[in-house]
């Protein structure tokens, strides 16, 4: 009787083990099936991660609803894929892969990066991520490394063979890097530091295209229509493909990026089956009805960007430009090159990851001072916009909005 | 040789030959008892030595006592005199490090000068009102009774209170909040715009100069 009576208790403990373990599983769960990520940066300098299953509506607060960062250990620059935070940390010399838990960012695996500044990822394949920088001395050599991102393995990593700067340029910029028919597209310029707080840029857009996987030279194109092509895409997008695989370019010489303000932000592109640069396509965004710089583009579909415009009537330079509300959005027509300035509150930030697009939907997050952070849903085919979720309590800046899940 | 009194008042005097020295010397150094020795009765030979070896120890170098040799010290063993000369050198490393990276100024002085010339490294200086961190190649001047601020170069700025800086040459007040931190950058020309920005915001910055900062403050 005794012995059944064991048997019996040790039964129900097993079951009450086995339901604790289901239950953490389960939360654990729920926090990785949200579809949307939303970084904060708070008005005390404090830095949250949160996740969400709708843009739409509603409100959070990042002091309630989200996780408290260590910036020693991630920043904003990071790339988010399948619910997974990627996140270069120099000081650790490391690439690190993320998974956020209910209450902390988890460390999920890791890869030594030494020497290693990231400029642009690319998505070769589901788990294959390869990502193109500078070496971190003097930042004038090309380097990429290859990285299997289920196994958080490298798998290849050396120098690309791109020329370092010469003559009076001291330092370089990657700002886009497409692999098409084995040949990757790498586009890039140079700068001269000229003193503590200033630096100048070439005239020159460069394009190199690279054998893959070799990374050496094939040829090298040189436009001078503007300069600084892309940008560092961790922190925002420059580029992008159409539905006929054309492929898109933004270049910004604007204070915020190129610091040659006398030259046009525009787009260029590479035609869907040329190896070669489209001499013919140039779409002046400063000669529009912006009549400013532009940084950041996000495609649509259908031959619709929205692009994110400066407004040089209202900051004074670099030290107020990303704390004053300026930035308007547009969306711009590629083929008529005409823009339409969307109804939003002036924006502020100088460069985010602020806009999504989902179906027929794009969610733009505005940071206004005085309507407040909220994201907005424009809908790409009625043109319809209208408020969705708010940010509040100490939000300063919403500073990105990914999709963790497809 | 036979020791006499007058002998030893010659030795006394510096006046003996070679070989009276010797044989002076020769009778103070022999503990025996020197039935030669001729002194004037009432005269102790015992005193006579230890006059002589005052004068001696005048010109005698000093002699340390030998220790007592007793049990031996932990620290003449190899590892532990290897242990305690590391931690002195250690020791010696991090109190000059931190005298080479840091200055400390007195509390209240009026005036925080900074001339960082190595073209690496950093130089962190502690006030009474913030913790400055000076870029490499670079020169500040900060009056903290006026709030004029004169900077060539790159600086981190992180007060303990709030403060208003008034950068040389311009009117323009500029409040730094307790408990953040601020990158200022400017040229030495004095043509280039200042650029104040938080630290929370360095990614606003352009990448060219991001860099820069991130690679001279280990950012």
């Amino acid at each position: 009787m005794s012995s059944k009576f064991n048997r019996f208790l040790f039964f129900l403990l097993l079951l009450f083990c086995c339901a604790a373990c289901t239950r953490k599983s389960a939360d654990n769960g729920d926090a990785t099936v949200k579809r949307y990520s939303i970084y904060i940066l708070a008005k005390d300098g404090k830095e949250y991660l949160l996740q969400s299953n709708s843009l739409a509506n509603g409100l959070l607060t990042p002091e309630q609803d989200g996780v408290e960062l260590n910036s020693k250990e991630i920043t904003r620059s990071v790339i988010v894929k399948d619910g997974y935070y990627y996140h270069l940390n120099r000081n650790k010399r490391t690439f690190v892969k993320y998974k956020l838990e209910s209450k902390s960012l988890l460390e999920v695996g890791s890869v030594s990066l030494k020497n290693f500044s990231i400029e642009n990822f690319y998505w070769k394949g589901p788990d294959t991520l390869l990502l193109t920088g500078l070496n971190t001395s003097d930042f004038s050599q090309v380097k990429y490394a290859l990285i299997n991102t289920a196994k958080m393995e490298q798998i290849a990593a050396g120098d690309m063979d791109i020329p370092r700067p010469s003559g009076r340029f001291d330092n370089m910029s990657v700002g886009f890097v497409e692999l098409r028919n084995q040949k990757l597209f790498v586009g890039y310029t140079y700068h001269q530091q000229l003193s503590a707080s200033n630096y100048t840029t070439s005239d020159t857009t460069y394009i190199t295209k690279l054998n893959y996987p070799q990374m050496t030279a094939v040829k090298t194109d040189k436009d001078t229509r503007s300069t600084y092509p892309g940008g560092i895409n961790t922190i925002q997008p420059y580029s992008f493909n159409d539905e006929q695989h054309n492929y898109y370019f933004m270049t910004c010489p604007g204070i915020a990026l190129g610091n040659r303000p006398e030259l046009p932000t525009a787009i260029m592109r590479i035609k869907s089956g040329s190896d070669d640069p489209d001499e013919n396509y140039f779409f002046n965004l400063s000669a529009s009805a912006t009549h400013n710089h532009a940084y950041g583009m996000w495609y649509l579909g259908n031959n619709k960007v929205i692009i994110r415009t400066e407004r040089k009537d209202l900051f004074k330079g670099l030290g107020d430009h990303y704390s004053t509300p300026h930035f308007e959005f547009y969306v711009a027509d590629l083929i008529s090159k005409t823009v339409n300035k969307l109804p939003l509150p002036l924006d502020k930030g100088t460069r985010r990851q602020c806009v999504l697009v989902n179906k027929d939907i794009a969610y733009i997050s505005v940071n206004s001072p005085t309507e407040g952070n909220h994201i907005w849903m424009y809908h790409i085919k009625t043109g319809e916009l209208k408020k969705g979720l708010q940010l509040g309590g100490n939000t300063d800046f919403i500073m990105r909005i990914d999709e963790l899940t497809p | 040789m036979k020791i006499s009194k007058e002998l030893i008042e010659k030795y006394h005097r510096n006046e003996c030959s070679a070989e009276e020295t010797e044989a002076v010397e020769a009778w103070l150094f022999s503990g025996e008892s020197d039935e030669a020795l001729q002194l004037p009765l009432g005269e102790d030979k015992a005193l006579h030595k230890a006059a002589l070896w005052d004068e001696i120890e005048k010109v005698l170098p000093e002699e340390v006592p030998a220790p007592i040799p007793t049990k031996k010290p932990f620290y003449k063993s190899p590892f532990w005199s290897g242990a305690i000369a590391a931690t002195l050198v250690i020791g010696v490393l991090a109190v000059a490090g931190y005298y080479i990276t840091t200055v400390k100024p007195a509390n209240d002085v009026p005036m925080v000068m900074v001339n960082n010339n190595s073209s690496m490294h950093v130089k962190h200086v502690e006030a009474n009102a913030y913790n400055i961190s000076v870029g490499p190649n670079t020169s500040t001047k900060i009056n903290n009774i006026t709030g004029i601020i004169d900077l060539s170069g790159s600086l981190l700025i992180s007060p303990k209170k709030d403060i208003t800086l008034l950068f040389e040459g311009s009117s323009e007040k500029m409040i730094f909040k307790a408990g953040q931190t601020y990158i200022i950058l400017k040229g030495e020309d004095g043509v280039d715009k200042i650029i104040v920005v938080n630290e929370k915001n360095i990614m606003d910055l352009p990448p060219v100069l991001q860099k820069q900062i991130i690679n001279e403050f280990k950012i």
